[in-house]
């Protein structure tokens, strides 16, 4: 008795707290806090680390060199190299995803008697992991012993078996083939949830005034999705920038540095050489880069849409 | 006309199965791939033709990976990981979710918008300081340093999605419990919170996978046996002992087991969760 009345005092004294007019900030504080902690105050500390010299395997090396990083970045051939593959490969992933992604959600957008399955079926990569998602595809392009190849040759596309990662020419084409399987879900979930808000009249009207499929997708369908497919792309950009996982499963940056991206080599420098003053400049000018980027974007895109209310 | 308009429509819908059916295989066909690898004896696997389907079938990849490696240990772990993860987010996120979805106050927009800038911030760029940090606390190689680690990304993706199931239960029955002398935490634990409970699960849910999956942090965070989680170990197998593809498969596919069957059960809400933030901004 005594125990559960003392239980209750201190839930009555925080019900009456819950009508202070400050509660809505109790509310925020301890998500807040944790932000602060395991953000805010790494992030301000790595921007402080990507002045200074630190390698952890010399620990007496501890000094501010001011932009020492950012001037050895220009005459770093390899940070060139990884940033002209960041463009690629994000760009060659962005429009398979795109392309993929638009097909799945037209053919699931038409509702026809059993496509839920298939909607769960094709939703199902996004969800797995990195790792196993990269062992997978790893096993079926084996040079030795990949399906992939072994059914390219029976059809008669390939001679012998290929080593698509171990070829400089075909090993980024590769990794954009297995990180599209990945990422496409994304925008065929989003693309679905856009066409499903485009109202049905919009297209009866358009049918009675004589409007083909094509003239309907060019004159309602993608309109009325230009700001899902501008969110969706924005997001799977930032996504591919900052995740080296897939690259550093499969090949690791190489052959050579042929899929070497910004986001890997900046993990790479600091995870194999400690040298976290050079890989926090590293990941500093890419985060700034990626900032522009989706600043101008944004921009870009809304000055379409304005273009397109007129 | 209205024969061939028949005729037409029988066409795009043959056409949509074709697509949604070749769709499907592009994406389970390798998982399929893989759970046959892993019921095939690795002289079935390394063979000069390729055997589509096993002539003859094994558990032994699954004995293996289960009793020769420290396969059970890395499972635990993640299950430890991922729980704390998940546990931290609801605590602390759920009363935000609640602040932002219910109450208009000073300085909300901005602090909704700096939730949402903070998941930009590259991975790498946020690693190697909470490496350092955690380093000098002791945290490194701790199943509770990582579980906070991955607060940093998860914990403003889970205020995000759950603000969505919040804004979408109705305000009415909260309004009637306080006209009914009900304080405004009385209505948020009885009121809200079981309107908004496949929300929260669905929520949780995303989090538990994305925290089960993580790689990246634990492979830099976590350097023993400890805290080790499997995708790390996983990774690491492959590299020193030059794993079997048939154990590697079996070990996939035990490890995928669990977010299949999550996202299987919670998938509708789930997916409604996700789509929301974007169709809306």
């Amino acid at each position: 008795m005594t125990s559960s009345s003392s239980r209750y005092l201190p839930l009555r004294a925080l019900g009456e707290l819950s009508e202070t007019r400050y509660w809505m900030y109790l509310l925020l504080l301890p998500s807040l806090v944790m932000i602060l902690l395991v953000i805010a105050y790494p992030t301000l500390y790595g921007m402080a680390i990507s002045f200074r010299d630190m390698r952890l395997t010399r620990p007496g090396l501890d000094g501010w060199v001011g932009f020492k990083h950012y001037a050895g970045m220009w005459s770093d051939p390899v940070f060139w190299i990884a940033l002209k593959n960041t463009v690629v490969w994000v760009t060659a992933a962005i429009v398979l995803e795109l392309a993929l992604g638009l097909l799945a959600a037209t053919a699931l957008n038409r509702d026809l008697p059993g496509t839920k399955i298939f909607a769960v079926l094709i939703l199902l990569p996004y969800f797995l992991p990195n790792v196993v998602a990269g062992h997978m595809w790893a096993l079926l392009l084996d040079p030795r012993l990949g399906v992939i190849n072994d059914l390219l040759v029976r059809v008669g596309v390939l001679e012998t078996y290929k080593a698509w990662f171990a070829d400089p020419n075909t090993a980024l084409a590769a990794t954009v083939l297995v990180e599209a399987w990945h990422g496409f879900p994304f925008f065929a979930l989003l693309l679905l949830a856009g066409l499903k808000s485009i109202p049905e009249d919009l297209y009866r009207a358009a049918a009675v005034d004589g409007a083909g499929v094509s003239a309907q997708l060019r004159l309602i369908t993608l309109p009325m999705l230009k700001t899902v497919i501008a969110a969706a792309v924005i997001l799977r950009v930032i996504g591919l920038v900052n995740s080296p996982d897939l690259l550093l499963i499969l090949t690791g940056g190489g052959p050579g540095d042929a899929t070497q991206v910004l986001s890997l080599y900046a993990f790479q420098t600091a995870y194999k050489e400690f040298n976290f003053g050079y890989a926090s400049a590293l990941s500093v000018v890419m985060f700034v880069i990626l900032m522009i980027f989706a600043a101008a974007y944004i921009r870009l895109s809304r000055i379409t849409k304005g273009e397109g209310d007129d | 006309m209205i024969e061939s308009k028949r005729r037409r429509r029988t066409v795009a819908n043959i056409a949509t199965y074709f697509v949604l059916a070749g769709l499907s295989m592009f994406c389970i066909g390798p998982m399929i791939w893989m759970l046959l690898t892993s019921l095939k004896y690795e002289a079935d696997i390394v063979t000069q033709t390729m055997q589509y389907i096993p002539r003859r079938v094994t558990f032994d990849n699954y004995v293996a990976i289960w009793t020769q490696s420290g396969f059970p240990r890395l499972i635990g772990n993640s299950i430890t990981v991922t729980f704390l993860t998940v546990t931290i987010c609801v605590a602390t996120g759920t009363l935000a979710a609640y602040a932002f979805s219910r109450f208009a106050f000073r300085g909300r927009t901005q602090l909704m918008l700096g939730y949402l800038v903070v998941r930009m911030f590259p991975a790498v760029m946020m690693i190697i300081p909470l490496y350092v940090v955690m380093r000098g606390v002791g945290l490194v190689d701790s199943r509770f340093g990582l579980a906070l680690a991955y607060t940093s990304f998860l914990l403003p993706l889970f205020v995000w999605m759950l603000k969505g199931f919040f804004d979408s239960a109705p305000r009415e029955l909260e309004s009637a419990a306080r006209i009914d002398g009900s304080t405004r935490l009385g209505a948020m634990v009885r009121i809200v919170m079981p309107l908004a409970r496949n929300g929260l699960v669905a929520s949780s849910v995303f989090i538990a996978i994305a925290a089960w999956n993580e790689f990246l942090f634990a492979l830099m965070l976590t350097t023993g046996q400890g805290s080790r989680t499997w995708p790390v170990g996983l990774q690491l197998m492959v590299g020193e002992f030059q794993l079997p593809w048939g154990v590697l498969a079996a070990g996939g596919i035990l490890s995928i087991l669990p977010v299949v069957v999550l996202f299987a059960i919670v998938q509708r809400t789930m997916v409604q969760g996700l789509t929301a933030g974007a169709i809306k901004g």
